[in-house]
């Protein structure tokens, strides 16, 4: 079995000006693992994606594919990556075919390999009794299919996909995680960007949460979870006793941890009803006054919740 | 590489066929360019020959003979018609005015009653008043076109007028001898004089009708193998041709804009595909599109209109070549400096219309003053045109063209590299 991870970041960089959107990013992605990179709209998400691709040069660090140092002139290590964009990246007024047909071409395929791969794919995103008509016939979720389909026709070993399936209604999403399964299963490594926790809860092995251009925590997501114990109470207090306050519910058995992040006290609970009412004993007992409270089950979402303060959705 | 040039140039001709906007700016406007302009102005290039003369009212307004023969000297002309009467009417100043301002004619020319009394009283009187002949045409009217005609009607009518004055002046000048010999000679001087302007007098006509032995001809220089001048048609279709040519920057531009936006383009630089194999494949449909232009377009001024095509069929295809390469590499060039669709409009607007002006496709380029004839160099629609003239209205080779096709490939080759250098090749 080749142990070489199929991708590997090494303090990925990327500045503009004196923007640093990227501040150094490093990860392997083993072969056959499906990785996540969640974070919130503008963490870094798309910019370090374009790295990994060969889209974009980075700033600092280096990205290698299989082993091999990716440079914008390794057309060999390209053919082994597929790449799926956040918009739709089709030519509206072509046929669905027509498309494929065009992007298979581009990755080297022709004659009756490349229309035997173009049924495939098609039958893979059961779009093939629409293969004929345009795109801009399409609905939103069949657009998203075949922007997906036009990555897959050339087999890529490693498969990028950038928030596929934003704008995309349930049930086509559903065949959209169906069919991600599915290719992992056959030994399909994939990225996956997304700011959906239920999404990288779903498919992810490992997922990399990413805020400011850096990443916040690496790991699989019900360890993430996991280490959240039964839930977070988020407190807000008044009259500048939150450091007391602080203190004092780390003596608390329900609590597991707790830390101050800017005016609010995040508390990692063993089970959120005991901390609860344990909490707000405490807070009676020093006449201290809530301002604000919320309880969240453990999940992603939460995980992220208290790493930044901040939802993932903001 | 070659398949991934040839599979781009297929996708980029099937979505510009269907661009239906596209494809009437590249094919439809130049058409009626060509058809309104060289139906408009084929009146202008056709005119004064035998099956179709110019014709000029004339009112003969003079009490004696001269003008008269003036006329019908005129009449002789090929290619001029003198009209003296109109829809039944004979022609006063006052209808003649009247007919120009109903664009029904162009130029009078009105003759005094005093003309002939006048004429001949100069011949001996250098102080009395000239004889008016008024020249009369709307002042809308282009300078270029009235200036050769009443440059040749005044020019016909000091001819008649200096016949006519001939026998009075040598009269005067054998009475001024016979006044200056001594007195038994001046009976003898005076008889010579008088037996001299018999001879030259005849029917007491002042017109000589024979020959002044002088013929013109209107010819071109050897150097050029033109066999006759050129119609409207050869004059418009490749001005208008050229014109459309380069519309072709805006439709270019706007589709590699297109593709950045919609994100075609990022798939694309993902793909194992050179900066080179891109590139070309991009600009191969434009170009193919340009070569189709031209040959619609010189079709139909050759089958609607009968414009010769010239003799250098090599001659044609290469400066056409040259042409859609300059216009292209144009396209690419403001792809790279347009960031929206709003800038691409402006700039190519505003390139094809100025270089199309300064190239003399609007005004002749002689007839501009010289800074601007330099200027002019400056332009690819100059070079084009001017290969297009040598072929089809100067009868020239491919030798001949030789030198505009390559500064139309130097055109190109400068616009390429310089879009090359400014590309974005990376997300940015």
């Amino acid at each position: 079995m080749n142990s070489t991870p199929m991708i590997k970041a090494t303090n990925l960089k990327k500045s503009y000006g004196e923007l640093e959107a990227v501040k150094g990013i490093s990860f392997e992605i083993a072969r056959g693992e499906v990785f996540g990179l969640l974070g919130p709209n503008g963490a870094g998400k798309s910019t370090t994606i374009a790295m990994l691709t060969g889209l974009m040069k980075p700033t600092d660090g280096t990205v290698k594919v299989a082993g091999d140092e990716l440079s914008s002139k390794a057309n060999h290590l390209k053919r082994k990556i597929g790449f799926i964009p956040q918009e739709l990246a089709l030519y509206p007024t072509l046929s669905a075919y027509d498309n494929l047909l065009f992007f298979g071409r581009i990755y080297g395929l022709h004659g009756k390999i490349l229309r035997s791969r173009v049924d495939e794919v098609l039958e893979m995103v059961s779009l093939k009794d629409r293969a004929k008509d345009q795109i801009e016939t399409y609905s939103g979720g069949m657009k998203r299919r075949i922007n997906i389909a036009a990555g897959l026709l050339h087999q890529p070993e490693v498969l990028f996909l950038d928030e596929p399936t934003v704008g995309v209604d349930p049930q086509s999403r559903n065949a959209i995680f169906e069919s991600i399964e599915g290719l992992n299963q056959q030994g399909l490594t994939i990225l996956y960007t997304t700011h959906y926790m239920e999404e990288a809860e779903r498919l992810c092995h490992r997922v990399a949460i990413i805020d400011h251009g850096q990443i916040i925590a690496l790991d699989a997501p019900q360890s993430m979870i996991h280490s959240l114990g039964g839930g977070l109470v988020r407190v807000g207090l008044m009259n500048g006793k939150l450091p007391a306050f602080h203190t004092k519910i780390l003596e608390l058995s329900s609590v597991k941890d707790a830390q101050t992040i800017e005016s609010e006290l995040m508390v990692q609970a063993h089970n959120t009803r005991n901390a609860l009412v344990d909490m707000l004993e405490v807070a009676n007992q020093m006449d201290a006054t809530i301002t604000s409270l919320e309880i969240h089950e453990p999940n992603l979402e939460t995980v992220f919740l208290n790493l930044t303060g901040r939802s993932l959705r903001n | 590489m070659l398949r991934q040039i040839i599979a781009i140039t297929i996708k980029d001709w099937q979505v510009l066929v269907r661009d239906r906007g596209g494809m009437v700016s590249l094919f439809l406007m130049p058409i009626m360019f060509i058809l309104v302009m060289s139906a408009a102005q084929q009146g202008m290039y056709e005119v004064a020959d035998k099956d179709n003369p110019l014709q000029i009212l004339v009112v003969n307004n003079d009490a004696g003979q001269y003008a008269g023969e003036a006329v019908t000297a005129l009449e002789g002309v090929e290619g001029i018609e003198a009209v003296t009467s109109y829809d039944g009417k004979i022609t006063t100043r006052e209808y003649a005015e009247e007919l120009i301002v109903d664009n029904i004619f162009d130029v009078a020319v009105v003759f005094p009653a005093d003309f002939s009394e006048r004429v001949l009283a100069a011949a001996t009187d250098e102080f009395v008043e000239p004889a008016l002949v008024s020249f009369i045409a709307d002042p809308a009217t282009s300078y270029q076109f009235l200036a050769p005609i009443r440059g040749a009607l005044e020019g016909f009518i000091r001819e008649q007028a200096a016949y006519a004055q001939m026998p009075l002046r040598l009269e005067s000048g054998f009475d001024s001898l016979a006044a200056q010999v001594p007195e038994q000679q001046a009976p003898f001087v005076q008889e010579v004089g008088s037996l001299f302007l018999q001879g030259i007098k005849s029917d007491d006509s002042a017109v000589s009708t024979g020959s002044l032995g002088i013929e013109f001809e209107q010819t071109a220089p050897a150097a050029y193998k033109a066999t006759q001048f050129p119609t409207s048609a050869e004059q418009n279709v490749p001005g208008y041709t050229i014109f459309g040519v380069f519309f072709i920057i805006q439709v270019l531009a706007g589709s590699i804009l297109q593709e950045k936006q919609k994100g075609t383009f990022r798939r694309l630089l993902v793909a194992p595909l050179s900066q080179v194999a891109l590139l070309l494949g991009k600009l191969l449909p434009y170009y193919l599109i340009n070569l189709v232009q031209v040959a619609s377009m010189f079709a139909i001024g050759h089958f609607f209109f009968g414009m010769n095509l010239g003799n250098a069929p090599g001659g044609m295809i290469l400066i056409t070549l040259a042409t859609a390469a300059a216009a292209t590499g144009l396209g690419l060039l403001v792809a790279t400096l347009g960031k929206t669709p709003e800038q691409i409009g402006g700039l190519s607007t505003m390139l094809a219309l100025t270089l199309a002006a300064v190239g003399g496709m609007m005004v002749p380029v002689f007839t501009m003053p010289e800074i601007m004839q330099t200027i002019s160099k400056i332009s690819p629609h100059n070079w084009a045109l001017s290969g297009y003239q040598d072929v089809i209205v100067r009868g020239l080779g491919l030798s001949d063209v030789l030198f505009e096709s390559a500064v139309l490939g130097g055109f190109a080759l400068i616009f390429f590299l310089f879009a090359v250098w400014r590309f974005r090749f990376e997300e940015n």
